[in-house]
């Protein structure tokens, strides 16, 4: 489905926040690297597919109805085996709905964790004067306390995007500290100019955080990601 | 497009009045002084005004005036309005307030008449609820403060737009007695039509304009992008230095992401003025000081300053807030030091800043002056110059006047102290050499400058 299939979809169901998968695609349309991801039905399908996505893989629930995953076990992390994989679908599949009876069920997302790097954050939303703005920022403490982020407004240009790499105050840990080598900027204002495109071509999307995009050496990863959509 | 409000060949003044205090006196008086096109007052109770023919209404004129302005009540606007659509006028300065600003469902109502009364005849309004247009070249003056209250600058280059009359007002007063020259200066009130955007755009072409002082609030809605085109297509021809008001954010309401939340109104104004080439200044201070520099000085090829000085203090304090803003001061070179060594009593200090120490007179920085300014890796030179060592006489101030325009490149001057200070001051002002009273002032002057210099060769910083 394209990006303009999937909005319209959810907002002929009034969803709002788009389903996790959904938001995999959209970015994926718009070639932001992101885990491969499908959604399963069952044990049988989730061990069937196991070897082909790759260990770890991390499971989690897919309903419109549940907001905290994990606080109804609906978040299964570092799975390695076809087995283990098989066991979790199971277990989650059952806990779910006993704690949350009343949720409709989609299934289960399913993906290759990536391998930890350096956390970033980069977000987009619709302001009523600028339009599309652009966010960057590092992940954790630098984001929810120091709020150490830059903005742009979209269209943005490669330019730009580094620009707003090079001007938050901690941009050195980019550059590699205590040992840490250097992150791939040129990957991540890949993604920057991407998200701003997206957030330019699709009007109904009132925000998108894609937090945390993995930074690398090389590359760059968005391992979560989430899309708001304008009510009204 | 604009060109009507600026350079009318006449104006119609609707509600003139010759009552004392009122603002269609102090309007129709400024007009009578200083423009040249016709004028024609309108107000149903007069046949004369100050020796002027005075129309019962708009359909009266003789003509149609490329220009009106309105000062009756808000309820008889829309009628004006009406009756100026109806003449064929297609500017018009609307001052009365009344309307949204209030607050009211009356006001409110009123402001959605006149700006439906503008789209059906085409009508380009600025205001209602403003102060209008000041314009120096062409006489063009709504600005309803008696010139006894507040002063006019003289003629000159520097053009504000101001969304708040009162920040007008104050800066137009603050001009004329630093005797800084405007060319236009406007203030949009309720914008209900002709935006900041529209007047950038103007103020790009006009000849009469180097630089552009803007005075914001805030943008009117999904307006933010043309503002960073327009500006950024602006700044290209001619600096625009902008003052935001209103920088602390409430919060954004129940946020629904991460990225809403954090985009908080301020932010999002600094990243369209970094994008659209515009600089920020912080102060009215640094407004002034932005202005003048930008007027009279040559833009930087680099940012490697020197500083020639007679007091070693005042050259420690510059370096370090020339440090501060980002500037190199280059150690100076071994050929330069030997050339220096061989003009200078062995006390100077050749190491940049230069120190000739406090029995200088005008010659010795003449002679170092004359070795530092060729040099093609010297950007700017700010030269600090104490005027209570005895041996300042006035020569230094001769050679910095024609030394500028020798050169190119920027030099300006500290000058700190009393009387002595400010008549040197003066006089270097006045030949367009710029001055400074402090070291931290010169520094950020400069910067802008730099950062001005950077934009328009278009290197992103």
């Amino acid at each position: 489905m394209s990006p303009r299939d999937i909005l319209a979809a959810a907002l002929k169901e009034k969803r709002f926040k788009l389903l996790e998968h959904e938001a995999f695609q959209i970015i994926k349309y718009y070639g932001i690297p992101s885990p491969e991801v499908v959604v399963v039905k069952s044990p049988a399908e989730a061990v069937e597919l196991a070897d082909k996505i790759g260990y770890p893989i991390a499971l989690k629930i897919v309903s419109p109805d549940i907001t905290h995953k994990s606080d109804v076990g609906g978040v299964k992390l570092g799975l390695k085996s076809r087995e283990e994989v098989g066991k979790a679908v199971e277990e989650m599949l059952r806990t779910v709905s006993l704690k949350a009876p009343n949720a409709r069920l989609v299934g289960v997302l399913m993906y290759n964790m990536a391998p930890q790097g350096l956390e970033v954050i980069v977000g987009g939303v619709r302001d009523g004067i600028f339009g599309p703005v652009i966010m960057f920022g590092l992940g954790g403490i630098f984001v929810e306390v120091l709020k150490d982020v830059s903005f742009r407004i979209a269209p943005i240009t490669r330019n730009d995007a580094l620009g707003m790499l090079n001007e938050i105050k901690s941009s050195k840990i980019l550059e590699g500290y205590r040992g840490q080598p250097p992150v791939d900027k040129e990957a991540i204002a890949d993604i920057i100019v991407k998200t701003a495109r997206l957030m330019e071509e699709n009007p109904e999307i009132e925000s998108i955080d894609l937090n945390p995009v993995m930074a690398y050496p090389k590359g760059a990863i968005a391992v979560d990601a989430r899309i708001i959509l304008k009510q009204g | 497009m604009l060109d009507s409000f600026f350079n009318p060949r006449s104006v119609a003044i609707v509600g003139a009045t010759p009552k004392e205090g009122k603002v269609g006196r102090v309007i129709l008086e400024n007009f009578i002084k200083k423009y040249k096109g016709r004028i024609y007052p309108v107000n149903p109770g007069y046949n004369e005004i100050m020796g002027l023919k005075c129309y019962r209404s708009v359909s009266e004129l003789p003509e149609t005036p490329d220009l009106a302005i309105i000062v009756v009540p808000a309820p008889s606007v829309p009628e004006v309005l009406r009756e100026l659509g109806e003449k064929g006028c297609k500017a018009v300065i609307i001052i009365s307030g009344g309307f949204k600003e209030t607050g009211t469902p009356e006001g409110e109502r009123l402001e959605h008449e006149i700006k439906e009364l503008a789209v059906k005849y085409g009508i380009r309004i600025i205001g209602p609820n403003c102060i209008g247009i000041f314009d120096n070249w062409s006489g063009v003056d709504t600005f309803f403060l008696p010139e006894e209250k507040m002063k006019r600058p003289p003629k000159g280059y520097v053009a504000f737009i101001s969304q708040s009359g009162a920040f007008a007002s104050a800066l137009m007063d603050w001009m004329a007695y630093n005797n800084i020259g405007v060319s236009r200066a406007i203030s949009y009130g309720n914008k209900i039509d002709v935006d900041d955007i529209d007047l950038l755009e103007y103020l790009a072409g006009d000849d009469k304009t180097k630089v552009i002082l803007v005075y914001l609030e805030g943008l009117k809605n999904a307006r933010g992008r043309m503002f960073i085109e327009t500006a950024r297509r602006v700044s290209m021809v001619k600096p625009v230095l902008v003052f935001k008001a209103g920088k602390t954010s409430r919060g954004s309401l129940a946020a629904a992401s991460h990225t809403a939340a954090l985009a908080g109104n301020y932010s999002l104004y600094r990243s369209a003025f970094k994008q659209a080439g515009v600089i920020e200044v912080e102060s009215f201070d640094e407004m002034m000081d932005a202005v003048r520099i930008l007027l009279d000085q040559p833009l930087m090829n680099g940012n490697r300053v020197y500083v020639v000085t007679d007091a070693g203090g005042v050259g420690v304090m510059l370096t370090d807030a020339l440090t501060v803003q980002g500037f190199e001061l280059p150690r100076t070179p071994p050929d330069l030091k030997e050339e220096l060594r061989k003009i200078l009593p062995p006390h100077c200090i050749v190491e940049n800043p230069i120190d000739l120490t406090g029995d200088t007179d005008d010659e010795r920085y003449i002679k170092v002056l004359e070795k530092v300014l060729p040099r093609s890796d010297v950007d700017a030179v700010v030269v600090v110059a104490l005027p209570q060592v005895p041996g300042i006489k006035g020569g230094l101030a001769d050679y910095l006047i024609e030394a500028k325009n020798k050169y190119m490149k920027p030099v300006i001057v500290i000058s700190i102290g009393g009387e002595e200070a400010i008549k040197l001051a003066r006089k270097l002002q006045e030949n367009g050499v710029t001055v400074f009273e402090s070291p931290e002032r010169a520094a950020k002057a400069l910067k802008v400058l730099y950062t001005y210099s950077r934009i328009k060769s278009n290197i992103q910083g």
